[in-house]
């Protein structure tokens, strides 16, 4: 009743942030220098031609009236045609948005699966030979740019001992996850290292504090000590990290995307920006919104759950 | 005897060895990877490289360019003349051709597919065929075009993509009130006369074309072209990973490799490393007019313009922006151009010359200046770090500034961007269409630089009706002259198509206008 | 006098973590290098070599040269200039702005709270990378614009972090008493909450520059960081991305250089925590 309460005032709180973020997006990309025809024409581009297709897109309008003019066909569910593309908007986040979803789960598994454990042994054995080495490992991987990283394991994974495919997409849902596996590590690598690195400095934060000690003299065994209290304590704030970094990692996977040839949103995002393909654009902003939204939620929801003080 | 069976073995030998190789297989999917994928497969509506490049496997037109792209040879049309006072052109349509759903092509197709290309609601390209007055159907298997005016550039313009022949029952049964929309639908499922057709598309991911069961064409061994039992297309747009993939067999050919991985594969004994002959130049286009911003501007001077030419060495350009690969210029348009005239590189590298030129001009202590390239793009940020240096040799001062492709594209059109990296690719193979964009200021403006000969538009207006080939090479040597002299543009080289292919593939190219021809494309099992 | 001083520091020094020391003097050292330059590079970092291109290490050039001839030492020694400066200015701001303002929601509660969670859900839900580019495609190309990219959407995460812990922080006893003593809020918030909430914000500050000089190799890759020929670590790896196996120089060397730099953050940011674990 009260989680029901929650969780409907989330999603209604939602409806004006979507406002804004389509407002925003809308205003934004307008802004930007150029329009869809000459970004494509290029070169090409004769002044007679431009005009005519911009006009034929509706583009000669006032942004108000355009504005309303996208509101209402959003309203009935239609996110209007691809500039370049003219294919339907609706179509495309149906194809390409999945991809990301996929590819964003599997790297923060991958993290949350390495980082966790990782994070107990370095603050537990703090200060010495374990807690250096996992910290070292973790330094060269959160320095490497994200580019370099992929395409060195595409090289050495890929290529030379063939244990994956070079890039690409593949067909069917096993096939799609084999060829996300080695993306995922990249991405996965700097989002374990700073998950590693928060948790352990929590981790530390909380075996000093002096309720756990307070526990510690109770009697109680260190094993529970750490299960009852620790975790829990110390993944609020990790929580919180890691569902911002999700939320990042959504959207921003766009280079990833690029060297592995993966065809998710974070690519047809920015083409479409270079290309000021305005309606897939918008269309993209608010589906990524609604998918980021809610998985805050969800994390708002698990650090409810770990800390029953807070919400 | 011995010698003679000694002889007669080693021929043998020889011939069985020769077969061997070059003995035609058929069958198998040729996967190729491209660094973008394509947008609208319509002829008309299309805009840009990506599609007309490889729309030429799927759609026919009645003339074909040949292989060096420099001349013409029969396609839809097995045979065509033009009348002596050039305004009537005849052409005779192949027999038996279908299209890929098995419906017979017929001549009113041809007059339905020519009026949609030259009407000027639908796309750009229709300029092209701007001298066209009515197509006629004289009978079932002869076409005539009626034109306004003499076009000496029609039979060229007959082969560029937007003249290809589409099934007009087909598209008119389309869903749509506008050509737009049926297009739209009709692009779902296209259906030509080419060699390939299109099974299925992953948008930004994979393009699948198989072989077209219906195709006119043949093959050396007297069976229907096309050897191969379906093209893929794979969009891989980082360099790097495109070359790796065809590096471990995960590919049989890739486009646009990067100039600096070149001499890597050409050295890898599976790879053929194919520098296609191309029509692309390269330059840097100068805004020309008096003032820019409110400011005088130094690059209206002829004298700063000339220096800054002679203090570009494009041989050092040559060498570390395409490793060797380019070309330097001799006129302003490719020399694989009809009627390229100019045969010494422009403005060599004289570093002395340029100083004295500057120290002539109105900026004799030279001036600060910047360069809009396109974000990223790891050839022009190597050009314009190069000129920075060579430039910087003679007092000015460039700032570089890496912008998306539409920013820039805003800024030349609006005529305020002070200095660009250009380019160019010829769609047709005519000296017209590359003139009209540089030299031509009223196109638009000399390439948005403001610069203006009305020598230069007298000769282009003239050579547009010109039938005579001798005046009219005439006509574009004299504009070359001019332009490569005064111009406002600094030539840096011209480039090939790389394109790299495993040694299992045989019978690509890629002629010099950019089509994919993948028609007679046969791979080794 | 030195006699004196120089004791008493490094006494001074001896009570502080080792990660904090370590990873000071790493940090101190790549700052002079950046004011420096000049003192480390042999060569200047932008000359051409005709002669000298696509070298590997020597004597000459003991990290090789890249495509025009550029000594790669002396460009990955310039950078130290512009790359420390990219991890200080894209994120002081977004760090102080970030924490006043989480601090002051988390502690108000209600309506501000209601508020700064609809900014925050739209700040964040917008693709962050393509924010950038957005605004660095408005306001053009460059370092200036890329920090104002990242500081519109980088304060935010700041924010959160820090108004999740005061949350918990203000219902602790310390905070009641604090109030029964009848300091006011202000007072409570920055000189008793905060500096036991201050923790996670300023060990993500330190993983935040490290990841801006990534950002600034995101950037670089696609064009939008710094503009050539300025070195910049990330801009150096990105061209060398064409080199890898035949001139592998060219993108390791600066690589190397962001390790080592990023471990520098790392350990500052841990001896930090311990330090102020320890003070309380």
């Amino acid at each position: 009743m009260q989680l029901i309460r929650f969780i409907f005032y989330r999603i209604l709180h939602l409806i004006p942030t979507l406002l804004f973020i389509l407002i925003v997006v809308f205003v934004l990309v307008r802004l930007l220098p150029g329009d869809p025809a000459s970004a494509i024409l290029g070169d090409r581009a004769l002044d007679a031609d431009v005009e005519r297709i911009n006009r034929e897109l509706g583009l000669d309008r006032s942004m108000a009236i355009q504005f309303l003019a996208f509101l209402k066909s959003v309203l009935t569910g239609n996110l209007g045609d691809s500039i370049h593309l003219k294919v339907p908007v609706m179509e495309l986040i149906q194809k390409r948005l999945p991809v990301t979803i996929m590819l964003t789960i599997m790297a923060s598994s991958i993290a949350v699966f390495v980082a966790v454990p990782l994070a107990f042994v370095a603050a537990l054995w703090r200060g010495k030979a374990g807690d250096i080495a996992v910290r070292g490992v973790f330094q060269v991987g959160l320095s490497m740019p994200v580019f370099y990283l992929g395409l060195i394991l595409l090289t050495v994974f890929g290529a030379r001992l063939g244990w994956f495919p070079v890039g690409g997409y593949g067909d069917g849902f096993l096939d799609n996850l084999y060829h996300l596996f080695l993306p995922a590590v990249v991405l996965a690598f700097s989002l374990s290292a700073i998950l590693m690195r928060n948790l352990r400095s929590a981790i530390i934060e909380v075996l000093d504090a002096e309720y756990v000690q307070f526990a510690k003299g109770k009697g109680i065994g260190p094993g529970m000590v750490l299960i009852r209290h620790v975790l829990r304590n110390a993944l609020i704030s990790t929580v919180a990290l890691f569902g911002l970094s999700i939320g990042t990692l959504l959207s921003g996977a766009v280079i990833t995307e690029s060297v592995f040839a993966i065809p998710g949103a974070g690519r047809l995002m920015v083409e479409s920006i270079y290309g000021r393909d305005y309606p897939v654009v918008q269309g993209m902003t608010i589906s990524l919104a609604v998918l980021v939204s809610l998985t805050f939620l969800l994390t708002d929801l698990v650090q409810a759950w770990l800390d029953p003080r807070v919400g | 005897m011995k010698i003679f069976s000694a002889a007669a073995l080693f021929v043998a030998l020889i011939i069985g060895g020769l077969q061997s190789v070059t003995a035609l297989e058929r069958g198998g999917v040729m996967s190729y990877g491209r660094y973008t994928d394509s947008m609208f497969l319509d002829p008309v509506l299309n805009d840009a490289n990506v599609d007309i490049w490889i729309m030429g496997n799927i759609y026919d037109t009645l003339i074909v360019p040949t292989d060096d792209g420099k001349g013409l040879k029969p396609g839809l049309a097995t045979d065509w003349s033009v009348s002596p006072a050039g305004d009537v052109v005849t052409l005779k349509l192949r027999e038996g051709v279908s299209f890929s759903d098995g419906s017979a092509m017929t001549a009113s197709d041809v007059v339905w597919s020519f009026n949609r290309a030259k009407n000027p609601d639908n796309g750009i390209w229709y300029f092209l065929l701007a001298s066209v007055d009515t197509v006629v159907a004289t009978d079932s298997s002869t076409i005539q075009l009626n034109l306004k005016y003499s076009d000496p550039t029609i039979l060229a313009a007959l082969s560029v993509f937007n003249a290809a022949v589409m099934p007009q029952k087909l598209f008119e049964a389309m869903e749509g009130k506008t050509d737009a929309e049926k297009a739209q639908n009709f692009g779902k499922n296209p259906i030509g006369t080419g060699p390939f057709m299109l099974e299925s598309w992953d948008r930004g991911s994979v393009m699948k074309l198989v072989k077209n069961p219906h195709y006119w064409g043949v093959g050396e061994d007297g069976q229907p072209l096309p050897y191969l039992d379906g093209v893929t297309f794979e969009v891989i747009p980082d360099d790097a990973t495109r070359i790796l993939k065809l590096q471990s067999g995960g590919l049989d050919g890739a486009e646009f490799i990067p100039f600096a991985r070149v001499n890597e594969l050409d050295a890898d004994p599976e790879i053929n490393m194919e520098l296609y002959p191309g029509t692309r130049v390269n330059n840097v286009i100068l805004n020309v007019r008096p003032e820019l911003n409110g400011v005088e501007n130094p690059l209206s001077d002829e004298l700063v313009r000339q220096a800054m030419n002679y203090a570009t060495n494009k041989q050092a350009l040559i060498q570390v922006v395409t490793y060797g690969v380019g070309t330097p210029m001799s006129s302003f348009m490719a020399s694989a151009t009809p009627m390229h005239s100019g045969d010494s590189p422009l403005f060599p590298y004289d570093l002395e010359k340029a100083k004295s030129l500057l120290a002539e001009s109105a900026y004799p202590d030279g001036f600060s200046s910047n360069i809009l390239i396109i974000a990223g793009n790891q050839d022009g940020v190597a050009v314009a770090t190069a000129l920075q240096q060579m430039w910087g040799a003679i007092g000015i001062d460039l700032e570089i500034k890496q912008v998306d492709n539409a920013s820039r594209t805003e800024q030349y059109r609006n005529g305020t961007f002070t200095m660009r990296t250009g380019g160019w690719t010829n769609d047709i193979a005519d000296p017209s269409q590359i003139s009209s964009y540089y030299a031509y200021s009223p196109t638009i403006d000399a390439v948005h630089s403001g610069w203006k000969s009305d020598e230069v538009d007298e000769l282009f207006e003239a050579s547009q009706q010109e039938m005579d080939l001798g005046k009219r090479a005439a006509q574009f040597a004299r504009i070359q002259e001019i332009f490569n002299a005064s111009g406002p543009t600094i030539p840096t080289y011209e480039t090939p198509y790389p394109v790299a292919l495993r040694d299992v593939v045989h019978g690509f190219h890629q002629i010099p206008l950019g089509n994919n021809v993948f028609r007679e494309v046969w791979l080794d099992k | 006098m030195t006699g004196v001083v120089i004791p008493s520091v490094l006494r001074s020094l001896r009570g502080l973590p080792n990660s904090l020391v370590v990873g000071g003097t790493i940090l101190l050292l790549s700052v002079f290098v950046g004011i420096f330059p000049s003192l480390f590079a042999p060569y200047d970092p932008n000359a051409f070599d005709y002669n000298e291109l696509l070298s590997g290490p020597s004597l000459q050039h003991p990290m090789g040269t890249d495509n025009f001839g550029r000594d790669v030492l002396s460009r990955v020694t310039h950078a130290y200039k512009i790359d420390m400066q990219i991890a200080f200015f894209a994120t002081v701001v977004p760090f102080i702005f970030g924490t006043t303002i989480g601090a002051l929601v988390g502690y108000s509660g209600g309506i501000a709270e209601v508020l700064f969670g609809r900014v925050v859900d739209a700040v964040i839900t917008f693709p962050f990378l393509v924010l950038v580019i957005a605004i660095v495609s408005v306001l053009g190309p460059g370092l200036v614009n890329m920090y104002i990219a990242v500081g519109v959407v980088g304060w935010v995460f700041y924010a959160r972090i820090i108004a999740a812990e005061i949350k918990v922080q203000k219902r602790l006893d310390y905070a009641d008493a604090g109030r029964a003593m009848g300091y006011t809020h202000i007072r409570i918030i920055f000189f008793h909450l905060l500096p036991n909430s201050i923790t996670p914000a300023l060990v993500y500050w330190m993983t935040d520059m490290a990841l801006c000089i990534l950002l600034g190799a995101s950037l670089g890759y696609l064009g939008l960081g710094a503009q050539p020929p300025t070195a910049e670590w990330g801009v150096l790896i990105a061209d060398g991305k064409n080199f890898m196996v035949t001139a592998w120089w060219i993108s390791v060397f600066p690589g190397l250089a962001i390790v080592l730099t990023g471990l520098g953050f790392s350990l500052v940011g841990d001896g930090l925590a311990e330090l102020l674990r320890s003070k309380r």
